[in-house]
């Protein structure tokens, strides 16, 4: 007797499975199943997934999902926010897929659930009513639902007999005698011989077999505690509190067959019929869905696209000496997309890029600087094509550039490529309500994403539902890193249960997200195709389906990415027009000016694209990157792939080499490998080499190549890349490559598996860290100020920014109500100085925008009126002109920018006068009544000022905190800026505030962390041993002491850290005493025992950068 | 001053097993197994559960609740 399992739920039913589609499928196969259905709730999210997944495994896969209905409107009571499996009055349904037909009306009916589903505060539970279902019935094999909330079983189990019967009728009307069954499990509850019995009773009045399913939620007794504490989650209460919701025991695990048939020794026929069922459910996702793109189907593509490209060629390439090697190029390509049928697609794309051109003219203006610039920018491996040069929709010329095409289009593709759009910020968010608009809302979604769990959620998450003390789970949650692992300490049962949780949940789903530009569209509904729900954000809506099931099902994927930088970069343009005149062009300037790379060479990068972060910065002294090639490298080489795969070391090496001896010969591991790494020096640093070599080396057709790429990009490949390396040295022995060679090269490719660029992409991104350099070189007060009015962005908080403009000379200025508009923005200013370069007279004025807690209206006010009716005059004139609120004034005034209003302390006069002026936190200050005069206030100290400062708008403009604290340290502490001058293996002290740490998986566990003083920054190395004494310190302190020793590396300079310590309070009076003159709080403007504690408060949180990827 | 035993304390009890269910509890013959249950909770605290319930009707017509405790192997009588 086989049984085949007919209802398996994943972690796709969120919170409540807890497993992966990749583990239920393995471990069916290891059961020996040859079926499996996977039946999630409300929803197909982990469909494709799974469908490969059964595939890989020799599974059939089955397609469904428990859906939850309601008898009639208004027959289940939906709250917002309820967070339990089936609301009140509602049922569930476990509907299978047997045909085209069905899987239509499945995607239909999810859609429908969760439509309206986003209209309250807080989210509905997904719902369709019955006639819904009734109205989708054909193709779809009904089973009567779960033992606790089932159509039937429910009814049975509240003594709802008749009510059973009436509801079994009506649904076997619908279905009909072959696509209804009643549906028995065996939960090993109280109660389950009766239950079954009756519903079995039920079936034969109704004429219609039983089916036995088992209501799976873990795929190993092993996740059954997750499970549970899933649930306890899910309703936000502890395991304790949400017994009665909880399943009770294990018996909800995938078993195998024989033990599954056991439990229905009553009811043999429920079993025989799983297998009986399951026969006829034969649509397969990976198969049978038939979607076509849109413009698959028109004839005249080919044509038109043959069009679009000649129209362009001769303004590209007339006169250039590669003219004749660029139309080679653009047949080839021309004849292999009307050979693949993609001529549609691309002129898809097109179409797409002049909407974004019209929607960048509306958002820029016609006139503006930012109009001379491209609606986006392609990135990724579409760059590689002339085509897609030709159309527009990449900026990087190809030919020019030597870029490979393989990656992108080969004559063995199975998928449509991806195209990538990189769009500034502003112009993304227009777009892609546009893109609703013009292709159909039933036509167009963007892709779903699935946040993981992490140490620190699942930390917050899980010590609650143990009941853990919520200091203690604080705690742990803040030691713990956000991309990694969680390392927990402590005993006793609770806490070794959290451990076992945490690495059982680690990567699996816990909610569905929008990923952040994935786009499908298709001509016909996309709701035919895969369920469409609505975004959390209005006006959006998402597919079920993450890029990668996106991608297996052939869906045409459009990547429109916002890129901070880009929008950085025209608000740079912008900003330098406005302020002097000058109309740049970013696609014209020199690719070659010595300056820029001579700053890149220094490490001279903070707040450049890309080769600013603390690893870069350390290696271009070592790589000395002298032109755009080098920079492409310079941007793909520091990627956990061609780390883990062995190509830094080398292609320093060989740089080092080359430089002093230009004769020096690159050694290569192969003779046929030296056409292709030669821009790498023998290292592979680009995927698309990956694919060349495999092709040169071992044999590889170029769509096998291009499989082995996507093994390597997959989470959970390994099997697949095993395979892929056998059938690698195979092929290199047959060529007479060496089999250690063959080894030795699979295993550089094996490490790359991590992640790494397409030269296309690095090109792309090599491009515009060099325009970003360039404008930080040339306008740096303009590049500053758009890097402030784009963040959150890159590697450094606005602070850091901000202290190491200053370092360069660039003047920043506070907050001011006359002078600042609600962005940062350049100002003139008076005073020259000595300088006479073309920065000088140009400082950068922080904006209102930026005060804490001011609002959006309220910083616009302040500035329309004195746009409109000239400066404040003074402190009434404001309160009572700009129409800001009372909190806003008082947050102004709190953050300095009133302080040229009237004479003594900046911040404590205009407060004083203010909370004089009006007793009531409400009030308005509306009236042009004169204020009362502040008394004799004495001025802040530079202390207070700091914590002021950073409280009020998170920059310290003044004065840096270490120079306050610098009196004390110990007199031995050296500056950051003095690290130059010690010697290499010195013992040292340093003192800083922490702006970034980074622990990157590549690094086994070394943790770096990039501190700063008031004279620079250093880097510092916190090796495992010690970041397991000093975790907390490392992880939470914003101000450390580090002591170690200094290693010097070809110019680099690091600390490595023995001890890393808090900057304790120092020796000051301890007790909760205001010291009213005290000689020292003179010196440096600190009154008491309380200040690190006030400051650690407000400082800014250092940037934390680590471990990504499932 | 003690407090009062909980009269519904289970009770630890004599249970025949024989071809895969009890056959007799306290001496008294098993006629059938009504229905079966396994509670498996508290996993996270020093006091694990891990019991399959059965309810029994026994011989005289009584019906009875027993588990078995799957830790210790010990068969207890539910009131």
């Amino acid at each position: 007797m086989s049984y085949v399992e007919l209802h398996a739920h994943s972690a796709f039913s969120f919170l409540d499975g807890a497993s992966s589609p990749d583990e239920l499928a393995l471990r069916a196969a290891e059961l020996g199943y040859r079926e499996l259905a996977l039946t999630d709730h409300d929803g197909i999210w982990g469909s494709m997934e799974f469908a490969s997944a059964c595939h890989a495994q020799g599974v059939r896969p089955i397609t469904g999902a428990e859906v939850t209905v309601a008898e009639a409107a208004g027959s289940a009571v939906v709250a917002p926010g309820f967070r339990g499996n089936c609301p009140p009055g509602a049922f569930h349904l476990t509907l299978l897929v047997a045909d085209a037909t069905g899987y239509r009306n499945l995607c239909r009916l999810l859609t429908k659930a969760h439509s309206g589903t986003r209209e309250a505060t807080e989210p509905l539970p997904p719902l369709v009513s019955l006639a819904d279902v009734e109205r989708h019935a054909g193709g779809i094999v009904c089973l009567s639902g779960c033992a606790r909330d089932g159509a039937l079983a429910g009814r049975i189990a509240r003594g709802d007999n008749g009510g059973a019967e009436r509801l079994g009728r009506r649904l076997l009307a619908a279905f009909g005698r072959d696509r209804f069954r009643v549906e028995l499990q065996v939960p090993l509850w109280r109660g389950d011989r009766t239950r079954n019995r009756r519903l079995a009773g039920l079936a034969a009045t109704l004429g219609i077999p039983c089916v036995a399913t088992g209501d799976v939620h873990a795929h190993d007794r092993d996740r059954i505690p997750l499970q549970d504490t899933l649930v306890a989650v899910r309703l936000g209460g502890t395991l304790e509190s949400t017994e009665p919701e909880r399943r009770g025991n294990g018996a909800a695990t995938l078993v195998a067959p024989a033990r599954a048939a056991e439990r229905f020794r009553d009811h043999p026929e429920a079993v025989t019929e799983t297998a009986r069922l399951a026969d006829r459910l034969r649509f397969d996702l990976t198969t049978d869905l038939g979607y076509s793109y849109p413009g698959a189907e028109d004839g005249s593509a080919d044509r038109r696209l043959a069009e679009a490209c000649r129209a362009r060629f001769g303004e590209r390439y007339d006169g250039k000496p590669k003219r004749a090697e660029a139309e080679r190029r653009l047949e080839q390509e021309l004849g292999l997309i009307a050979k693949l049928k993609l001529s549609g697609f691309f002129l898809l794309h097109r179409d797409l890029l002049e909407l974004a051109r019209e929607v960048a003219v509306e958002v820029r203006g016609p006139d503006s600087a930012r109009s001379l610039l491209p609606p986006g920018r392609g990135r990724g491996s579409s760059v590689s094509s002339v085509v897609c040069y030709l159309t527009g929709l990449s900026h990087v010329d190809p030919v020019e550039a030597g870029l490979f095409l393989g990656r992108f289009l080969n004559e063995e593709i199975t998928e449509a490529p991806d195209i990538d759009l990189d769009f500034p910020r502003d112009v993304r968010e227009r777009l892609i309500p546009r893109i609703h608009e013009r292709y159909g809302s039933d036509r167009s979604a963007l892709v779903a994403a699935f946040p993981t769990y992490r140490a620190k959620g699942a930390i917050r998450d899980f010590g609650k539902a143990l009941g853990l003390p919520p200091g203690e789970i604080e705690r742990a949650a803040r030691s713990a890193g956000h991309h990694e692992r969680a390392e927990l300490g402590g005993d006793g049962t609770r806490r070794q249960a959290l451990r076992k949780l945490l690495d059982d949940a680690y990567g699996l789903p816990r909610h569905p997200s929008q990923h952040p530009g994935g786009m499908v569209l298709s001509t016909q509904p996309l709701t035919d195709l895969c369920p469409v729900v609505p975004a959390a954000m209005e006006g959006r809506q998402i597919a079920q389906w993450d890029k990668d099931s996106c991608a297996d099902a052939g869906f045409l994927k459009i990547d429109l990415l916002g890129l901070g930088m880009l929008s950085a970069v025209e608000r740079a343009v912008t900003e330098i027009a406005r302020v002097r005149g000058e109309r740049i062009d970013l696609s014209r300037i020199p690719l070659d000016d010595p300056e820029v790379y001579r700053r890149i060479r220094a490490a001279e990068t903070t707040g450049v694209f890309q080769i600013e972060s603390r690893a870069q910065m350390q290696m271009l002294p070592r790589s000395r990157p002298e032109n755009i090639d080098d920079l492409t490298v310079q941007v793909a080489i520091v990627r956990p792939g061609p780390i883990q795969g062995g190509a830094v070391h080398p292609y320093l090496e060989r740089r080092k080499r080359l430089r002093e001896d230009p004769g020096y010969e690159v050694p290569y591991e192969h003779p046929c490998l030296e056409p292709i790494l030669a821009d790498t020096l023998g290292a592979i640093v680009f995927q698309d080499q990956v694919i060349q070599v495999a092709m040169a080396l071992a044999g590889f057709s170029s769509g096998e190549a291009e499989g082995l790429r996507r093994a390597m990009s997959r989470k959970r490949s390994e099997r697949a890349m095993q395979a892929h390396r056998e059938r690698f040295v195979e092929g290199a022995i047959a060529r007479g490559v060496d089999p250690g060679v063959a080894e030795g090269v699979f295993g550089q490719i094996h490490g790359f598996s991590g992640f790494g660029f397409p030269k296309s992409h690095a090109t792309a991104f090599g491009l515009l860290a060099y325009q970003s350099t360039w404008l930080r070189v040339h306008y740096a007060p303009e590049f500053l100020c758009s890097l402030l009015n784009e963040q959150p962005m890159g590697f450094y908080p606005p602070d850091a920014l901000v202290h190491e403009a200053q370092r360069r000379g660039i003047e920043v200025r506070p907050p001011d109500v006359n002078a600042s508009a609600v962005l940062c923005e350049v100002e003139r200013t008076e005073d020259r100085g000595q300088r006479t370069d073309a920065d000088a007279g140009l400082a950068v004025r922080i904006g209102l925008g930026y005060v804490k807690g001011l609002s959006e209206r309220d910083a616009g006010a302040v500035v329309a009126e004195r746009e409109r009716g000239g400066d404040y005059r003074d402190l009434g004139d404001l309160a009572s002109r700009s129409g800001a609120g009372r909190d806003g004034l008082e947050r102004l005034a709190w953050a300095g920018a009133c302080g040229g209003l009237g004479g003594g302390d900046r911040r404590r006069v205009p407060l004083w006068r203010l909370g004089a002026a009006n007793g009531s936190r409400d009030g308005q200050l509306s009236l042009p009544l004169p204020l009362p005069e502040a008394p004799s206030l004495a001025e802040q100290t530079p202390w207070q000022r700091l914590t002021a400062d950073y409280g009020a708008y998170g920059i310290a403009l003044e004065e840096h905190p270490l120079s306050l604290l610098r009196s004390d340290l110990d007199p031995a502490t050296v500056t950051c800026a003095t690290l130059e001058r010690i010697r290499d293996g010195a013992g040292l002290e340093v003192a800083g505030l922490l702006v970034a740490r980074q622990r990157p998986a590549t690094a086994r566990g070394v943790m770096f962390l990039l501190i700063e003083d008031e004279t620079g920054v250093a880097n510092v190395i916190v090796l495992p041993p010690v970041y397991e004494r000093h975790r907390l310190t490392v992880r939470t302190a914003s101000l450390v002491t580090v002591t170690g020793r200094l290693e010097r590396r070809e110019g680099v300079i690091n600390v490595v850290a023995s001890a890393v310590r808090p900057i304790e309070r120092p020796d000051v009076p301890l007790a909760d005493v205001h010291t009213i003159e005290p000689s020292r709080a003179r010196e440096t403007g600190r009154d008491g025992g309380h200040e690190i504690s006030d400051l650690d408060a407000v400082l800014p949180v250092a940037h934390s950068f680590g471990r990504r990827g499932r | 001053m003690s407090r009062p035993a909980n009269p519904y304390a289970p009770r630890e009890v004599a249970v025949a097993v024989g071809a895969g269910r009890p056959q007799s509890v306290a001496g008294r013959d098993v006629e059938a197994v009504r229905e079966q249950w396994l509670v498996e909770d508290r996993w996270w605290s020093e006091a694990p559960l891990r019991r399959h319930y059965l309810e029994v009707v026994l011989a005289g017509g009584r019906c009875a609740v027993v588990y078995r405790d799957l830790g210790t192997g010990r068969w207890y009588e539910q009131r």
